[in-house]
């Protein structure tokens, strides 16, 4: 939205010294975002007025020219052009001298274009800054001398504060330079000029007949035929403030309204009236599949959704958004049915939408205007068109049919409250004075104030005393708040667990075992996840995917860490990663979709996986199982790796694969990667994964940790070698090892080995037996006894043969 | 004087050539450091009849002879004894810029897990809950119990990400939901932040992503007012960007608060002055924020005629990316270790 600097002191007294740059920076701490302040003439330094001596065509170019130019200098300048406008010789435009940058940096330079010299530019109003989009030109009459800036030839003297859309959303009140005005008005302590509205006489000649069938969406048609028109460009006071807020002038009618769009932020329209027939206007839904040509001359194919103006017999106007081309204002147009009309704001945001099409008309209508503005937006076009076209005048009444709903456009607000919500006292008639110079009415009821709003503000902004402690606080100045701590009981604040349990693993894995942190998307790829051999049934699927490659929500965390390792595995000799975060799975059941619902979401359990791989690593089961154990011993929980039985899925190595138990609870799995799968994947180091459910696992955290007395006699360390079947596993042994009597109080394995010459599927195994008694310092041969006993148990139980 | 004090330190160049064990270098030092009748201690003791600009001159020439001195004995007793050790020294000397092999590499955590940790701290230490919900949440609790009505634009398929057969479930498209589940399990009165990840149905560049953090936070009592909340974000300013950030609020719409500010904070890099990273405003948009609307107080239940609060949030992304003058928004969630090893 631009807003005009000269258009806002039409409307407020402001001294000269206050700038436009002043007012940007009040309006941004109290109203809006603000996002530039540009003079009008910026850029134009080398622009001046240059006069056509000789066209010639370009002799390397079909489409581009030759002209000399005056620009007021000695020698004419030559300046290639193109066929944007026709130019004729004894033409006066614009003409940027090279080298210069133009407003949007463009630059310009004595280039050869096409093997032609050309010493500047011929500009277009968009490319001196004077339309937003569109093509016209600047023509200068014969009376300005050549060379004359530009600038000066056109009195650029205005400044254009741009202010961005999005912060204007809930303000359709400032999409207009009156609405604007009035918050220039308050922030500078300023009073805001009445708008010059006249009443006139209805007139009788024609019967306008208006019928609102789409009640849904149109609540209110206020038409009125309009004749004496005579269609001629608008006066250049209009015209500047049309142009500097980017709109092109048209005609005086066209003009007019636009005008007050701007003026008003309310849209409206008019139609030729030869082209609307029997006088008659229909608001109903469109048929779905009917089109209509709108003004742009894009023919639409519209929905059944879509509200549509018609006449007698065809759609004229696609409601409150664009006009349509059957019905436009022409050179000789004499008579114009004007409309104001208002139109559901969802709708015309749903409409435009489906179209991809903003418009003027339709970006205001889509906040939610103020109903009032339809009749006061009637009489000031009326005012204006009296004004402009002195033979203009009424030739029906005006049709005004409402079905607007009622509003509550007054407040009651206690004085008090300002203060009670925001933390700083003010009194009564600083409240009242804030509220007045906004346009607001206030009537003291001593309790409570009775504030209204002003007719072009929109209850869809204020309708609470909150709505009007938020008007009273931003006029008053957010900065004039003083920052305060609350004050709190000392409660300490209920401790989340699982927060507290997530980040001691975040850092113990980092800093202590070397696993590096990731963060993935919660979407995953379905080509991915069938490379590995997933299906993707269970998984969850968006309906409207950013990524069309990535449409599923993640069931494990795991697959995107071996997405990791595919994308880095050239980055270190080894990977060692992990990730905590939510998964969703929809075969169980999560938490509620509302307070009182029985419909609930997915489960949303937090998990952890780590996953390591590298070249040198043979068997990084062990890297991550030991990395977790390690983790876990921070916590003095047990863990223990338990092959799971049941057939396992194809991408799992079958022989390198475990369930994990902590403290007696199955609570995650750990595998390597199966390496075909592995192959598949692009994959080139064995893959260790291990994931764990922290919400299952945390229950049986216990975390408790007890002094146990130093024992008071030495330990007595026996080591022992033997050769067993390589099934054989670690933990049979070490169980059936320990139970053997009291006095072995540990039994450490220290070395693994296997080779060709201990035999076919055999491995050798060593352990430090620790013995020791609690009652006296162990003699040798009681040593001898038990460990006399742990040989026969291994060579009976295992087949084991010790090795001496 | 001058000349005094070079003959010393000629004499003793002299001495400790002749020095050739330890004994020696003892009898050495004693000559003339000895703090009673050591030669050099003489000429310092004299120095104290001098005044003025002489007293000046050559007690500092005279420091620099003692400097100078000792330095050199010190090197004689290192290399006498060097000699007594067998070479111990020479032997065993080892390239100290050699780094220790095999290379043990330490794991990073990822940046956001570092500022989001500071983060809680603060508010802990402030006696704030630190809550976490559903990342795919109700439309009901991303939208509705805030006050945002069917028509909202952001309910629109591109800005939020629905799910396919479940047309009222979505992902989460802020932290927002949880204020309402907050105050539906804990009631009033309410202090707590929520940290999370949440997304936007928006294409993905530089700057932009559909996956991104955010920390909001929630209070609510019986007397908790604007300035209330004003004073929390100048805490987080503070802490976040060092004492003396200035901060300023500014209008802005949310339709689950009502007054709506966006929050700035003094250029923390260019102190206000204006530079790239502020785009030459001097200030950085960092905190939104506003006194819950009352309709959301309703929506968890509370009494908006008995309680009043406010609501704030930070984009924890964006906090990373400044923090770490991370200039594309891709790197954090894209898993590559050369920007993890970072940090």
């Amino acid at each position: 939205m631009l807003i005009s600097f000269n258009w806002l002191k039409k409307y407020v007294d402001l001294p000269d010294s206050i700038t436009a740059e002043d007012v940007a920076d009040r309006l941004k701490l109290s109203t809006v975002e603000v996002e530039s302040v540009v003079f009008q003439g910026a850029h134009l330094e080398q622009v001046v007025v240059g006069e056509i001596l000789e066209i010639k065509n370009h002799p390397n170019a079909d489409k581009l020219h030759l002209a000399q130019v005056d620009v007021g200098e000695k020698k004419p300048r030559q300046i290639v052009f193109g066929q944007m406008v026709k130019m004729e010789v004894g033409f006066k435009v614009p003409v940027a001298l090279a080298p210069t940058v133009l407003p949007g940096n463009k630059v310009i330079e004595k280039v050869e274009m096409r093997g032609e010299l050309t010493e500047g530019m011929l500009c277009l109003d968009q490319e001196i800054g004077l339309l937003k989009d569109g093509v016209s030109i600047q023509f200068f009459d014969k009376k300005v001398k050549n060379g004359t800036s530009v600038v000066e030839a056109l009195k650029l003297n205005d400044y254009i504060l741009e202010v961005d859309n999005k912060s204007l959303s809930n303000r359709p009140d400032l999409w207009g330079h009156y609405g604007m005005a009035w918050e220039v008005a308050a922030l500078f302590n300023k009073k805001v000029a009445d708008l010059d509205i006249k009443e006139f006489k209805p007139g009788k000649d024609v019967k306008l007949k208006i019928k609102i069938e789409d009640t849904e969406n149109c609540t209110r048609y206020i038409g009125a035929v309009v004749g004496g028109i005579k269609i001629e460009p608008s006066p250049k006071w209009m015209q500047d403030y049309l142009k500097a807020c980017g709109v092109k002038a048209i005609n005086n009618v066209v003009d007019i309204t636009n005008f007050v769009n701007l003026e008003l932020g309310r849209p409206s329209h008019a139609f030729d009236r030869r082209d609307i027939k029997d006088d008659t206007i229909i608001v109903r839904r469109a048929v779905e599949g009917e089109r209509l040509t709108t003004l742009d001359g894009i023919e639409r194919v519209l929905k059944d959704t879509m509200c549509l103006v018609c006449d007698a017999e065809k759609p004229v106007d696609l409601g409150g958004i664009m006009g349509g081309e059957n019905s436009e204002i022409k050179p000789d147009t004499t008579e114009v049915i004007l409309e104001l009309a208002n139109f559901n704001a969802a709708n015309i945001r749903k409409t435009m939408s489906a179209f991809d099409l903003r418009t003027d008309a339709g970006v205001r209508f889509e906040k939610t205007l103020s109903p009032h503005l339809a009749e006061l937006g009637l009489k000031r076009i009326l005012t204006l068109m009296k004004e402009i076209i002195p033979t203009a005048h009424l030739i029906s009444k005006v049709v005004n049919i409402n079905n607007d709903k009622a509003e509550k456009r007054s407040i009651e607000l206690s004085p008090e409250y300002f203060t009670k919500k925001m933390g700083v006292e003010l009194d009564k008639k600083q409240v009242v004075k804030i509220l007045q110079s906004l346009g607001f009415s206030v009537v003291d009821k001593k309790a409570n104030l009775l504030v209204s709003l002003p007719l072009w503000r929109s209850v869809k902004d204020i309708s609470i005393p909150e709505d009007l402690v938020e008007e009273i606080a931003r006029i008053y100045g957010y900065a004039n708040i003083p920052a305060e701590m609350p004050v709190f009981p000392t409660n300490p604040p209920e401790l989340n667990i699982l927060r507290k349990l997530e980040r001691q693993m975040k850092e113990i894995l980092s800093l202590e075992n070397g696993y590096s942190e990731v963060y993935n998307y919660s979407f995953v790829a379905p080509e991915f996840i069938k490379r590995i051999g997933l299906s993707t049934e269970e998984l969850i699927e968006l309906d409207n995917p950013i990524a069309k490659d990535r449409p599923y929500l993640r069931h494990n965390l795991w697959p995107s860490l071996l997405e990791n390792i595919e994308t880095n595995q050239r980055q270190a000799e080894v990977l060692r990663l992990f990730e905590i975060g939510k998964v969703f799975r929809i075969e169980q059941a999560g938490m509620r979709v509302g307070e009182n619902s029985d419909e609930l979401l997915p489960r949303q359990d937090t998990l952890l996986c780590l996953v390591c791989a590298g070249k040198n690593i043979a068997v990084p089961f062990f890297e991550v199982g030991e990395a977790f154990k390690s983790l876990m011993a921070h916590f003095n929980a047990e863990v223990e790796y338990k092959p799971n039985e049941k057939v396992a899925d194809a991408f799992v190595h079958v022989g390198r694969q475990a369930l994990v138990f902590v403290n007696g609870k199955e609570v995650g799995a750990v595998a390597e990667l199966n390496p075909m799968t592995q192959k598949n994947l692009g994959l080139e180091a064995r893959v260790g994964i291990l994931e764990i459910n922290l919400d299952e696992l945390l229950p049986v955290l216990t975390n408790e940790k007890k002094y146990v007395p130093l024992p008071q006699y030495p330990v007595v360390v026996r080591d022992i070698a033997f050769v067993v079947d390589r099934k054989i596993t670690h933990a049979e042994i070490v169980q059936a090892l320990t139970k053997i009597d009291p006095l072995i109080v540990s039994v450490e394995l220290f070395d693994v080995y296997s080779g060709k010459n201990l035999g076919e599927n055999k491995k050798s195994l060593a352990y430090h037996i620790t013995y020791q008694s609690l009652e006296k310092t162990l003699e040798s041969g009681e040593v001898d006894k038990v460990h006399t006993k742990l040989i026969a148990k291994l060579e009976k139980e295992f087949q084991a043969e010790v090795r001496k | 004087m001058k000349t005094q004090l070079e003959k010393l330190k000629q004499e003793f160049i002299k001495g400790l050539e002749e020095v050739k064990d330890t004994l020696k270098l003892e009898e050495l030092e004693q000559r003339f450091f000895s703090r009673r009748s050591g030669e050099l201690t003489e000429v310092m003791k004299n120095l104290k009849e001098l005044s003025g600009e002489a007293k000046k001159e050559f007690g500092k020439l005279a420091n620099e002879v003692k400097g100078e001195l000792e330095e050199m004995y010190g090197k004689k007793k290192q290399e006498l004894e060097n000699v007594k050790s067998g070479g111990l020294a020479d032997k065993e000397w080892i390239d100290v810029t050699e780094p220790k092999l095999p290379k043990v590499e330490r794991g990073h955590l990822h940046p956001n897990t570092i500022i989001q940790n500071d983060l809680e701290d603060l508010f802990a230490s402030m006696g704030f809950m630190v809550l976490d919900g559903p990342e795919l949440e109700s439309e009901y609790y991303s939208f509705d119990t805030l006050n945002i009505p069917a028509t909202h634009p952001a309910r629109d398929m591109q800005d939020t990400f629905y799910i396919k057969g479940h047309s009222n479930w979505v992902m989460r498209p802020h932290t927002s939901p949880m204020q309402v589940r907050a105050m539906q399990k804990y009631g009033a009165p309410l202090r707590m932040i929520v940290p999370g990840k949440c997304f936007r149905n928006e294409s993905t560049d530089a700057r932009h992503e559909h996956t991104f953090y955010q920390l909001e936070g929630m209070v609510i009592d019986k007397e908790i007012t604007f300035a209330h909340m004003k004073g929390i974000m100048q805490a987080v300013a503070d802490h976040l960007f060092g004492k003396g950030t200035e901060i300023r609020l500014m209008p802005k719409y949310y339709p689950f608060v009502e007054p709506g500010v966006r929050g700035e904070v003094t250029c923390f890099l260019c102190k206000g002055k204006g530079c790239r990273v502020c785009k030459n405003s001097g200030w950085l948009e960092v905190m939104p924020g506003g006194m819950t609307h009352p309709n959301v107080l309703k929506a968890g239940g509370i009494d908006p005629n008995k309680y009043q609060g406010f609501a704030f949030g930070f984009g924890l992304t964006r906090l990373v990316m400044l923090k770490y003058g991370i200039d594309d928004i891709r790197h954090l969630e894209g898993g590559d270790v050369r920007f993890l090893k970072q940090f």
